[in-house]
């Protein structure tokens, strides 16, 4: 921000004309999203989000309930195609390639962009068989010492590794809560994703499992490209490198964390910062 | 391994893995239509069989609803009906009505002389001809002494070989009729003395051994006679059941128990209820054997968990809310089950009801067992009374050799799939209408 | 009197003792409402009930009683001749009686002309007698009851007792008739096993159970092996199976994964009319059309197929079959959580990898719960087997021969005229006995897995 003044100004057009406050653009640019719009039928879900994700950083997504953070998270790996009645317009591009062109195959779109959901979801399988249903589908590996590997790789960076080495053919969904939410991240790095999405991976987790899932994407963050979408501000301020507020299907506010949680440019999000609703 | 070199690594895992991801694409998406193609075609396959079998019904009843008829100018002579110059009822019962029709008949033909194939000429009307023939009279005692046309119903070789069911060109002793018999069809054909009428008899008429008489009304009464017992106790007792498990009963061993019960009775063979019907009820409470009393109690049994479980699950859909609204204003707990939870879930009672009867209207199995297999000619008047219902009807004339009997027994098939595509419809009517989301 | 006529008049009766009620509780009052206990027509149900349950069940055990008593005293003033018959001359002779008293058969025999006279006046007696009495109890019944109103007698809370025992006394039905089968079938088929030992029934391999009818031989030289049934049941039931399972599951995974809304309403109705057809149909379909299809079919590929092969009857079997899988898989399919789901797309697996590898893994308890329900009722499927399926008991695996199945034996030994004692008709009650059994196992054993699946996801 080498003139204040001028972003100064910057923010209050922004604000005036209904477009987005703050730099919506980001250095080493990996997904870049233009004129986003979604509609749930007949409900009009997401106003014309614009906004980029760069490479090795964490962003978080934050907002009041029903704001539409989730349903933009949704677009990046195009999970929102499993929605009955969901259409999306406008671009988003990954690595150059726009994912919404009719010739792509969502398939290695979600293996290259892994999401993690709100509820650990482990299916109802062994703990080994969790992590290795991935190679397994995508024919990644050859033999059963390298799907080994892989599995004891992807719990290892999952920080989990420790405690489920002795039990690794129990049922997943034997696990406890915290547990069960890094077995589904490492469910998801084990197919190598290069982005990866949070969707509140931690509203169903204790305080301690939620360190230790915050632990781990500060850990993740030197590989990865990771989308967080929290309700916790705190959490937001914790992990993430950038900040983006969302109220009422609109982008308001995107910035560095640091900004937005000590100098937010638009009303809206200062009122949501200091709690005044939300 | 320090942090840039384990980012390389795990970039160039990410390139390695996209780059295999996208070469086993086209094999993938393969067999995810060969899956797909496999689910609609079971779909197809199943919706088939529901085609070929309806087609097939109704190819082979159609012809059933028309019955061949032959045209006699029939004199009801005195000198016949009245030998003795008395015509009272008991004459008239006795009279010798089938000398009128083959005297009429022989008449078309003067060239037939001989004994034996006057009587073949006979063989060609229904052994039923002569009943028309004393019905027309009962109906018209002043026909006494005048000639009249009256079509009577003819046999039904004559009727399968007016509808095409009988290749005349097939070797003589190959087919039912004789080539003489061939000869006169044509001449009364070329009379206009050979038509097919619409069939009122299968509408109206008992079961009878020659299918040109043989109706379902007997077996439609029988029917009626059976839903009418079982629906007057499945549905009370059925209904009350409902409301005690769900409204009153405390949560304990002895309810769970009669849970599990009515679940497991939902899936008894529908045989062996038969079998308690035939020792219970006939056996041990001797009540008569064929009887739709008994029929109604055996399908009472048998519909009673069906309409259990949707009364409950009809009870369950009340909301609490209902309840406490008219507990809170201090009616007892029957009168609020009474007054508020019961009248709205009515519709959801009924709907279940009308499906378990429908279930019983088409069930035999355990109806043969007691006894609802006898040949009933009349119609049934009471409950009390022998008769059949449809579905064993259908069972007893699927049995029976005669050509003529398959075309009725699709006829029947056809006039109880009408009467279930009835029910269930007002069923689907009522569940539309009163459907009501909380 | 008719007894029809008799309801009627009891009806009129309890409708006279309501407003009987209704009335004096409101003259004790003085037509002051409110200072009743309970609303006035509480005291009218409260004297009808009185006046209608005592009188009801009057009726209901004379009439029960009224046939074996008088048929009693009719054969007590039978000539010596007549009743010093063989007991099973003597059921005939009591049937004949009825027949006559009935008026269904024309004519009788003149040494029972006497015996038939006698029964009606019996009977015409007796009608009298009950419609005295009935009325005498209800008139009793409801003059006492109106004696005991008075103005802070909780009349409410009795009717509600009584209507609630009659709840309970509705409830107890389905268990009455568990244990109505239960005793029916087992009395029956312990007497079976008296002159059939247990061991040759279960394990014998010869089943003809007509000889033994013959009056000149006595049950054990008839067979009654009935391995050649029960192998000819799970022959048929497999057939079904095999039909049924994979149309079933695979058009339950399409509606339920794949198919528009608009195509899924239109195309599930329709499947489960399949469902909703009687078996009669399907045994007609079977028996007019398929087997000779079939027997076509085997005739052009030089196979010798029996009319009455299993295959055809299986395979219609199956037909029926299919909406029971297909609705049943269905549920359980749509109950398997949408979070897994997307856990597997997220992973970038096709759907039909979710479906195979994620979806029918989890719900398979459930879908296997399914299969074994859709097995019991293969297995006790009556209808398709009487028409289609033959009558002699083959032991044999080959689909394209005629067997015999367990229900199909029940019906052909039940149906038609019978002694009750002779081996042939216990026989039937016995195959019910194992027929009940091996359904009950099933069905219990599927209702505990879909229990046990239902919890882990509520």
């Amino acid at each position: 921000m080498k003139n204040p003044e001028k972003t100064e100004t910057k923010a209050s057009f922004a604000r005036e004309h209904d477009m987005t406050v703050g730099e919506i653009g980001a250095a080493n640019l990996r997904i870049q999203c233009r004129g986003i719009n979604v509609y749930y039928g007949e409900k009009h879900a997401i106003h014309n989000v614009s906004l980029d994700i760069g490479r090795n950083e964490v962003i978080a997504l934050i907002g009041p309930s029903g704001c539409g953070k989730s349903t933009f998270l949704r677009c990046l790996n195009r999970m929102n195609d499993t929605i009955v009645g969901c259409r999306v317009s406008g671009e988003i591009t990954l690595d150059g390639q726009n994912i919404y062109d009719s010739n792509l195959d969502v398939v290695p779109l979600r293996a290259q962009v892994g999401m993690v959901f709100q509820k650990p979801n482990p299916f109802p399988k062994s703990i080994f068989e969790n992590v290795a249903y991935g190679p397994r589908i995508h024919g990644l590996v050859a033999s059963k010492a390298e799907l080994e590997e892989i599995v004891e790789g992807s719990l290892r960076r999952a920080g989990l590794w420790d405690e489920v080495k002795d039990y690794l053919l129990h049922p997943g969904t034997g696990l406890s809560g915290g547990q069960q939410q890094r077995l589904c991240i490492a469910r998801t790095i084990a197919v190598n994703p290069e982005v990866i999405l949070m969707d509140e991976p931690c509203s169903a987790l204790d305080p301690i499992a939620t360190a230790k899932i915050e632990q781990l994407i500060d850990e993740l963050r030197n590989h990865y490209t990771i989308a967080i979408v929290t309700h916790s501000m705190q959490q937001a301020a914790r992990v993430s490198q950038r900040t983006a507020y969302f109220h009422l299907g609109k982008l308001i506010e995107v910035g560095d964390t640091a900004q937005i949680f000590t100098n937010p440019k638009h009303q809206l999000t200062e009122d949501y910062i200091t709690g005044r609703f939300g | 391994m320090n942090k840039s070199k384990e980012d390389t690594y795990i970039r160039s895992e990410g390139a390695r893995t996209h780059a295999i991801v996208r070469a086993g694409l086209a094999k993938r998406r393969a067999a995810e239509m060969r899956f797909r193609l496999y689910g609609l075609i079971s779909i197809v396959v199943g919706l088939s069989f529901l085609v070929i079998l309806f087609g097939n019904i109704f190819s082979h009843a159609w012809p059933a609803f028309q019955q061949t008829y032959v045209a006699l100018d029939v004199k009801f002579d005195e000198a016949v009906l009245v030998p003795d110059a008395r015509f009272d009822a008991g004459t008239q019962a006795s009279a010798d009505y089938p000398a009128l029709l083959k005297r009429s008949l022989y008449a078309l033909f003067p060239e037939v002389t001989d004994r034996q194939e006057k009587r073949s000429l006979y063989g060609l009307l229904s052994s039923g001809a002569a009943h028309e023939v004393q019905k027309r009279l009962q109906e018209k005692p002043d026909l006494l002494g005048k000639t009249e046309r009256i079509w009577v119903p003819a046999d039904d070789d004559v009727d399968m070989f007016t509808k095409g069911a009988m290749d005349r060109n097939a070797e003589e002793g190959d087919r039912r009729l004789a080539d003489s018999q061939l000869a006169w069809l044509d001449k009364l054909r070329a009379d206009g003395r050979l038509e097919k009428h619409f069939n009122m008899t299968f509408f109206t008429a008992g079961d009878s051994r020659e299918p040109e008489l043989a109706g379902v009304w007997g077996a439609v009464m029988g029917s009626f006679f059976t839903l009418l017992v079982t629906m007057t106790l499945s549905l009370p007792l059925g209904i009350a059941t409902a409301v005690y498990l769900e409204e009153f009963a405390p949560r304990n061993r002895w309810t769970d128990i009669i849970e599990v019960n009515i679940n497991n009775l939902a899936a008894v063979p529908s045989i062996v209820f038969g079998l308690l019907g035939l020792s219970v009820f006939i056996n041990f409470f001797g009540l008569p054997r064929s009887s739709p009393m008994v029929g109604g109690l055996v399908l009472t049994l048998m519909t009673l968990p069906v309409i259990i479980i949707a009364s409950r699950s009809a009870l369950k859909s009340v909301p609490p809310s209902i309840r406490e609204a008219a507990l809170g204003v201090g009616a007892s707990q029957m009168q609020t089950v009474f007054h508020h939870v019961l009248p709205l879930a009515m519709p959801g009672m009924l709907t279940g009801a009308i499906i378990g009867m429908a279930r019983a209207l088409g069930e035999s199995a355990p109806l043969l067992m007691i006894g609802m297999v006898a040949f009933i000619v009349d119609i049934p008047g009471s409950m009390a009374e022998p008769s059949t219902v449809l579905p064993v009807q259908i069972y007893l004339w699927a049995d029976s050799s005669e050509r003529g009997f398959v075309e009725r027994t699709s006829a029947a098939i056809l006039v109880l799939m009408a009467f279930l595509i009835l029910m269930n419809g007002l069923a689907v009517y009522l569940r539309k209408r009163f459907e009501r989301r909380w | 009197m008719q007894k029809s006529t008799l309801i009627m008049l009891l009806l009129l009766f309890s409708t006279a003792a309501y407003y009987l009620g209704r009335t004096r509780s409101l003259r004790l009052v003085g037509g002051q409402i409110r200072n009743l206990h309970s609303l006035p027509a509480y005291y009218g149900y409260y004297v009808a009930l009185w006046c209608g349950i005592p009188t009801l069940i009057l009726f209901f055990l004379w009439t029960a009683l009224e046939i074996p008593v008088v048929t009693q005293l009719v054969m007590a003033d039978l000539p010596e001749e007549l009743r010093s018959l063989p007991a099973d001359r003597h059921s005939l002779l009591i049937n004949d009686i009825k027949n006559a008293v009935s008026g269904h058969v024309a004519e009788t025999k003149p040494e029972l002309q006497a015996a038939v006279q006698h029964f009606i006046r019996l009977n015409s007696l007796g009608n009298w007698l009950l419609t005295g009495l009935a009325s005498c109890v209800a008139l009793g019944a409801a003059v006492f009851a109106r004696s005991r109103i008075h103005k802070d007698q909780r009349a409410r809370n009795e009717v509600e007792k009584i209507i609630r025992i009659f709840l309970v006394g509705s409830s107890l039905v389905a268990i009455l008739t568990t244990v109505g089968i239960v005793l029916s079938v087992l009395f029956e088929s312990i007497r079976f096993f008296e002159l059939v030992p247990i061991t040759q029934f279960l394990f014998g391999l010869e089943w003809s159970p007509q000889i033994a009818i013959r009056a000149d031989q006595v049950a054990s030289s008839g067979a009654f092996g009935a391995v050649p049934l029960f192998a000819g049941t799970l022959l048929i039931s497999v057939i079904a199976m095999i039909v049924a399972v994979p149309i079933g599951l695979l058009s339950a995974i399409y509606l339920a994964e794949y198919a528009s809304p608009r195509f899924r309403a239109v195309t599930k109705p329709l499947l489960e009319i399949l469902a909703g057809i009687p078996t009669v149909v399907y045994g007609f379909f079977a028996a007019l059309t398929v087997a000779p299809f079939i027997r076509g079919l085997g005739a052009d590929f030089g196979l010798d197929v029996s009319s009455e092969s299993a295959l055809a009857a299986g395979l219609v079997m199956g037909i029926m079959i299919i909406p029971f899988v297909s609705s049943l898989s269905d549920d359980f399919i749509n109950a398997v959580p949408q979070s897994l789901r997307d856990g597997a797309y997220a992973l970038g697996a096709t759907q039909s990898e979710t479906i195979r590898k994620v979806v029918i893994p989890a719900a398979l308890p459930g879908i296997v719960g399914g299969i074994l329900l859709a097995a019991s009722r293969a297995i006790g499927e009556t209808m398709i087997v009487v028409m289609a399926a033959g009558l002699s008991a083959n032991l044999t695996a080959n689909p394209l021969e005629a067997v015999t199945t367990v229900t199909t034996q029940i019906v052909t030994l039940l149906v038609g005229d019978q002694e009750f004692d002779s081996p042939k008709t216990l026989a039937a009650f016995a195959l019910g006995l194992v027929l009940f059994l091996v359904t009950l196992a099933l069905n219990i054993l599927a209702l505990h897995i879909v229990r046990k699946y239902r919890e882990q996801y509520e």
